[in-house]
């Protein structure tokens, strides 16, 4: 259980450093979806438990949690959502200025 | 009792859907997923306004025959593994948001291998507007279904719907019909987001050309 909250908090890292210290916008939402994938993890394994089966009956032997994974199909969509309008923004941005730099995205134009 | 024992031991007396999974989210929580549901359509939305000055390009040629062909025979059969998904949700792993995303890739596939134009020329942005809004009133319909039996919102056995034998295809209620809504939603919708999003330049953003947009 350790090894899977210290990969939860690895990914989340790697997701983190992304979205900090990168300048392209697609990069920074790449990161953005790494750290989102390292949340949903986290949510999927708390639900787990030793030698647990998927929730789906009749089972043979005990269960997992079914409510942290309802809900991580609730995140995924959600984040799913938030990709596809953010990459729409990159994609107008990179039409206004030619660049998904955020170091060239500077001011008010058109 | 924690609420996790009660829907693993109560979800198919209660629901009539062995996939426990799918009874939260589309019985228990089912508001819950109207408004997740609701998010994909907001999503949608502002992608096809943000994209709305565009048409879709018709130059682009797809890719060589031997792609063409490859997934020309794939592509029925991921249709119907992609319909398999959505209608078996509610007694086997997937349901409508997984299976809706296998009708997506379809349609996404078909544009890449194909060229821009050949998906919207045999299914127009037009129908995938209509699927999805059929999809999601569909779920309202569903929903309003278990107001007028003189339940809750989203009441499923309670308002009338054959629970069945659990465990069959027939079975759970509505919530078979729930995930189809969700998999119409979901695959038109997200559809039309990648085809918002290929569209070309037929006019400065700012400019007062108003050529016809594509329909």
């Amino acid at each position: 259980m350790n090894s899977t909250y210290t990969a939860v908090a690895v990914i989340f890292c790697i997701g983190l450093y992304c979205v900090i210290a990168k300048r392209n916008l697609l990069k920074i939402i790449i990161g953005l979806d790494i750290m989102e994938g390292a949340v949903l993890l986290l949510l999927v394994a708390s639900g787990y438990r030793e030698g647990g089966v998927p929730p789906i009956l009749p089972a043979s032997g005990p269960m997992v949690n079914p409510i942290p994974q309802a809900f991580t199909l609730t995140a995924i969509v959600v984040g799913a959502s938030f990709t596809a309008l953010a990459l729409s923004f990159v994609i107008m941005l990179h039409r206004h200025y030619g660049s998904v730099d955020i170091d060239k995205i500077r001011g008010l134009r058109g | 009792m924690g609420p996790a024992e009660h829907y693993l031991a109560n979800a198919p007396l209660e629901t009539g859907t062995t996939n426990v999974v799918a009874a939260i989210l589309y019985d228990y929580r089912g508001f819950d997923t109207l408004g997740e549901s609701t998010i994909i359509f907001t999503a949608v939305t502002g992608v096809a306004l943000l994209f709305s000055g565009f048409r879709l390009g018709t130059s682009a040629h797809g890719l060589s025959v031997l792609v063409k062909r490859g997934v020309g025979t794939l592509a029925p059969f991921m249709i119907v593994f992609g319909a398999y998904v959505v209608l078996f949700g509610h007694i086997s792993p997937g349901g409508g948001f997984q299976g809706g995303v296998v009708f997506a890739t379809v349609a996404i596939l078909l544009c890449i291998v194909y060229g821009a134009g050949f998906d919207a020329s045999r299914v127009s942005v037009k129908t995938k507007t209509v699927v999805e809004a059929i999809g999601a009133l569909s779920f309202v319909g569903i929903g309003v279904a278990g107001l007028l039996a003189g339940g809750a919102f989203l009441t499923n056995l309670a308002a009338g719907f054959s629970a069945g034998t659990p465990g069959t295809l027939v079975s759970g209620g509505f919530v078979p019909l729930l995930n189809a809504a969700v998999g119409m939603k979901v695959g038109a919708g997200l559809a039309m987001v990648f085809f918002s999003m290929v569209r070309e330049v037929v006019r400065e953003i700012t400019g007062e050309t108003a050529e016809e947009v594509e329909s």
